[in-house]
């Protein structure tokens, strides 16, 4: 990391801003200080709704309507932003203080040249001559490592991946130099592989222009090892702030620890059957004052003198601060552990035990299996059997619009689900995850295969046999807020299912709804209200309803918790493992987030370019993954490593694989190629790569990958399939970088 | 970009033989022996096919039939008042994008404000009113009553003759206008709001952009793609309108003769009017396409 801090280059002092709307004053930042120095980067967490972005707002002062700087100073390099003019302002803004946005497909104005808008800065603060501004666009693009940057400069967004898009977007943002980047929630939008890839470019060009950088996020992995410090927000107001390291292996906040223990990853520290930790309720509405700390009501440590009195902001360390009356780890275990009851578990005895799954742990997966009592029996018919699945899209070309080509969506796909198990499907983005997900629902007709599902192939049904027995599979959409109809009430979307098939009177509708209301853990008078009114969580909540009320044996879900914040995330995997224990529900389980589907799966199929590359079990798999891209994937994650072990934060750029892949010490899998060179634009899928798809990004493939496509095939565990001409052999695993052959099983 | 244009140019062609096909088979349709006036004596045992062949075969070398009543040839009935029409709606749809763009844009810019209100209201106002009322309230105040303008039309011929009559011009592009303008400014207003909503805008304003630089370099371009949609399929409704605003100013352009050839049963005039109405509506809508594709690169620019 860079050196020692130098003075601040911002300094935030009992910051308040409130939005003010229908007669109604938000306290989005009540109070919030903070410094940053040159060359050093604060990360700020929290869940959505708890002042993060707003913060970062008030630095620029680029608020939503309503929103004003009640009180308090924001100085930058000495000064006071918030006593300039507008006019002043912008003189500030992309010249001293950059800043990154969270979608990179909506950040970029889609009529204007990727190349101006690079040098808009530039030709803002500068008053750079078009030549100027064009050469400076593509020295900023070369920066940032995008390939041929002279043409991207005169293309536009919508020719650039998402990927390619930020790096444009941080080129924008930095083009003058700036002191200060704020990047806010910059890969929330990305795929692993692409997260890593932005989060190491952020790291080194802040080292190389020693620049100050905020990284606003609510998921904890991408703070770990990329950020000095970190400022913990709830309630609009900071609740912990210390060095990285610090907090990452001693929480004090009882949220910072709440945090922490809903993530999927912590799931080894506790018993599987319990689920994973959640913080009950939800963040404070910001708009009514109560005394006393903001927490109280969602605290498992919480006592009657928390309710009464605000705690301040400080710490019995220097440089580690926090606002608890009763911090974590110095009292409260004994009261606490009464008190919380079956989510206080994890209070005292697993903190100290808080060691990534990544790293030790078999702890959930082994007792997850006896917790689903699902016999393994390898003889059972599954229930779903999916073989040869292939799906194509034609594109339309030339003047008349005839087939010119088609996109490869799903290639010869086949897996089988047992009854009461989760399949888990990984990949990146158009890999073909949710047209699968289309096919065995219905929503598409495949062009080859079968789709066996309780005996009988759906792909050979006609449309009209299939809306017979589609209630035996439901789907459950990413977008709860998206696929729930604004205008119908709960009662009215519940029961649409039910009228549609026909499977009960329609005086029994209502007992279906409450009784399934209650079962997703709603209140009865849910019925009454419009999807708007729910929260993310809640809307999530009823889509599972929805799906659940036809009592079907299968749920494909597709990103179901992808949109939520960690705690609301934990609420619905643990419902919906709950729910798979009380009904033998069978899930089909979609996610580009590993330690999800690790956490949820029983089997993981890993997907890439509408091929299956690799299924098996999921333990396996994740511990010793047999194909390149799994490993890469991987590798890619985030590592959240908490506890007293870890005293220092990872340094920036060096990949979970030394801990994940067997622990070798050695800093394993390094990234694609592409990830830290200039990036190799990925393979267009309708003109997949000959032989194996992954040929062009791997970095073990030889010419037999580019003329032979791999088989999938018996690897190092029963039940583990490989497609790769060298799949990673269980013991090398670790070694993969390191070794200079590949193995050839 | 070519081919784009190229496939949008064949639709067009396709739509326009469509319209032949109805136009004709609604004459046809008609009692009476239309056809047989329209096509001679010798049609009247023929297929519709054949008829309708023959037709459009005429049609395309340029002869459109002749009127009986007025004895003139239906081509220089045509030639004498389509420029007439394309001044007037040519005019009253660039003076309505030169108001209402601006006048969208402030309203979403300066959103709930006192401005926003009171422009809203104009706009209902014109936008709720037949464009006959709004032209005889016109009328009526600004020729009757003060003599700022003359109630009529400009009587005299072509393009530069109708040009050379300001005086007598400006109410029927007035009331032509006014309507336009509230359609293309209540657009142009939800589209800007839309576009100022975008995470760009903010983007742009982070970049240090000056707000007027922010509106003009981002917000602008981006909701005017709706909007160049929108007056390219509102080029019909324009001409109906036209339709309507000729007839009260006695203004003898396309409206004013198809009004007169319907009433009177003229069905030459008729057809070979709705035929020419029907090949604008397919231009303006090729035109839209053109516009879009201009604007949008996300339309010319396909992923590479």
């Amino acid at each position: 990391m860079s050196g020692p801090p130098s003075g601040p280059v911002l300094e935030i002092t009992g910051l308040h801003t409130e939005i003010r709307r229908n007669g109604a004053a938000v306290r989005a930042v009540d109070g919030v200080s903070l410094t940053v120095a040159a060359g050093e980067c604060l990360g700020l967490v929290g869940e959505s709704g708890c002042g993060k972005t707003m913060t970062a707002r008030s630095v620029m002062r680029l608020l939503p309507a309503g929103g004003v700087i009640t009180a308090g100073s924001v100085v930058l390099a000495g000064t006071e932003l918030t006593a300039l003019s507008e006019r002043n302002m912008q003189t500030i803004r992309g010249n001293d203080v950059g800043m990154v946005f969270q979608d990179p497909s909506s950040s970029l104005d889609p009529t204007m040249q990727v190349g101006r808008q690079i040098a808009e800065s530039v030709v803002v603060h500068r008053g750079a001559s078009r030549a100027v501004a064009t050469a400076r666009a593509i020295e900023m693009l070369s920066l940032v490592k995008i390939a041929d940057p002279e043409r991207v400069a005169r293309g536009y967004p919508h020719q650039l991946s998402g990927g390619m898009r930020q790096r444009a977007m941080i080129a924008a943002a930095l083009a003058c130099e700036p002191r200060l980047l704020i990047a806010d929630e910059p890969t929330t939008a990305l795929d692993v592989t692409t997260q890593r890839d932005i989060l190491d470019l952020i790291g080194d060009l802040r080292a190389a222009l020693g620049m100050a950088v905020i990284l606003v996020t609510h998921d904890l992995g991408v703070i770990a090892g990329r950020t000095e410090r970190v400022a913990v927000m709830y309630g609009g107001r900071i609740v912990e702030q210390a060095a990285t390291s610090a907090v990452f292996a001693r929480p004090r906040h009882p949220y910072t620890e709440a945090l922490f223990e809903a993530l999927p990853e912590m799931a080894s520290s506790r018993l599987a059957s319990r689920g994973l930790y959640s913080i009950p309720g939800r963040p404070p509405d910001l708009v009514t004052r109560s005394p006393g700390c903001s927490f109280a009501q969602r605290c498992r440590y919480v006592r009657d003198w928390c309710a009464t009195h605000e705690p301040a902001l400080d710490g019995d360390h220097p440089g580690h601060s926090y606002a608890c009356f009763f911090p974590v780890g110095v009292m409260g275990q004994g009261g606490a552990d009464g008190q919380g009851g079956a989510d206080g578990q994890g209070g005292a005895g697993g903190r100290n035990t808080l060691i990534s799954a990544w790293v030790s742990g078999r702890g959930r997966q082994a007792a997850g299996r006896e917790a689903t009592a699902v016999p393994a029996d390898p003889a059972a018919e599954p229930l779903l059997r999916v073989s040869g699945l292939v799906k194509d899209y034609p594109v339309a070309g030339g003047v008349l619009g005839r087939r010119s080509g088609a996109v490869s969506a799903v290639a010869d796909v086949s897996f089988e689900l047992l009854a009461g198990q989760t399949f888990g499907l990984v990949g990146e983005s158009g890999s073909g995850k949710t047209t699968l997900a289309r096919l065995l629902v219905g929503l598409e007709r495949p062009d080859a295969g079968a789709i066996v599902f309780d005996g009988a192939d759906l792909a050979a049904m006609s449309a009209r046999q299939r809306r017979q027995r589609r209630s035996g599979i439901q789907l459950m959409f990413q977008d709860s807020f998206a696929s729930l109809d604004p205008r119908m009430r709960v009662r009215s979307i519940l029961s649409e299912p039910l009228a549609i098939h026909k499977t009960v009177r329609r005086r029994g509708y209502r007992r279906q709804v409450l009784r399934i209301l209650d079962e997703v853990g709603l209140p009865a008078d849910a019925e009454n209200q419009y999807a708007r009114a729910f929260s993310g969580g809640q809307r999530q909540r009823l889509a599972l309803a929805r799906a659940l009320i036809q009592r079907p044996a299968l749920i494909v879900a597709d990103e179901p918790v992808s949109a939520l914040d960690v705690s609301v995330q934990a609420q619905i995997l643990n419902l919906m493992r709950k729910l798979q224990r009380q009904y033998e529900l069978s899930y089909l389980f979609i996610s580009h987030d590993l330690s999800v589907i690790r956490y949820m799966a029983d089997t993981i199929g890993v997907m890439y370019l509408g091929k299956l590359v690799e299924t098996g079990p999921a333990q396996e798999i994740c511990t010793a993954p047999g194909h390149p891209y799994t490993a890469s994937l991987i590798a890619a994650v985030p590592a959240v490593v908490t506890g007293p072990e870890v005293t220092q934060p990872r340094p920036a750029g060096t990949l979970l694989a030394g801990t994940l892949l067997a622990g070798t010490g050695q800093p394993g899998m390094t990234a694609l190629p592409g990830a830290s060179g200039p990036p190799v634009a990925g393979p267009d899928p309708a003109h997949p790569p000959s032989g194996c798809r992954f040929r062009v990004r791997c970095a073990f493939a030889r010419d037999v990958c580019a003329e032979q496509e791999p088989a999938l095939r018996p690897h190092a565990v029963p039940g583990q399939l490989v497609a790769c001409h060298f799949p990673l052999g269980p013991a090398a695993a670790g070694q993969v970088a390191g070794r200079t052959a590949p193995s050839i099983a | 970009m070519t081919v784009y244009l190229a496939r949008r140019a064949l639709q067009a062609v396709a739509v326009v033989l469509l319209v032949t096909l109805i136009v004709f088979g609604l004459v046809r349709l008609a009692p009476g022996g239309v056809t047989t006036a329209v096509l001679g004596s010798g049609s009247a045992h023929q297929q519709f096919l054949a008829q309708y062949l023959t037709w459009l075969g005429r049609v395309l070398s340029g002869n459109l039939g002749r009127s009986a009543r007025l004895n003139e040839s239906v081509g220089a009935l045509l030639a004498a008042s389509l420029p007439r029409t394309l001044v007037l709606t040519g005019v009253s749809t660039l003076i309505a994008l030169l108001v209402a763009v601006p006048v969208g844009l402030l309203q979403a810019v300066r959103r709930s404000s006192t401005v926003d209100h009171v422009l809203r209201g104009l706009t209902y106002l014109c936008y709720g009113m037949p464009p006959f009322v709004l032209g005889s309230v016109l009328i009526l105040y600004f020729a009757v009553d003060w003599h700022f303008f003359g109630a009529e039309g400009p009587q005299a011929a072509g393009i530069g003759g109708v040009l050379a009559d300001p005086r007598d011009l400006t109410l029927p592009v007035l009331t032509l206008a006014l309507v336009t303008i509230a359609i293309f400014a209540r657009y142009m207003r939800s589209s800007a709001l839309d576009s100022l909503d975008q995470e760009y805008v903010q983007a742009a304003r982070a970049r240090g952009g000056g707000e007027r630089r922010v509106i003009v370099s981002h917000v602008l371009r981006n909701s005017l793609v709706p909007v160049v949609t929108l007056i390219g399929l509102s080029l019909p409704q324009i001409v109906g309108g036209a339709l309507v605003v000729e007839i009260l100013f006695n203004f003898q352009g396309m409206g004013w003769q198809i009004w007169q050839a319907a009433v009177n049963h003229d069905v030459p005039v008729t057809l070979g009017f709705t035929l020419v109405i029907g090949v604008a509506a397919a231009v303006g809508s090729l035109l839209a396409d053109i516009g879009y594709a201009i604007l949008d690169p996300r339309v010319r620019i396909s992923r590479p």
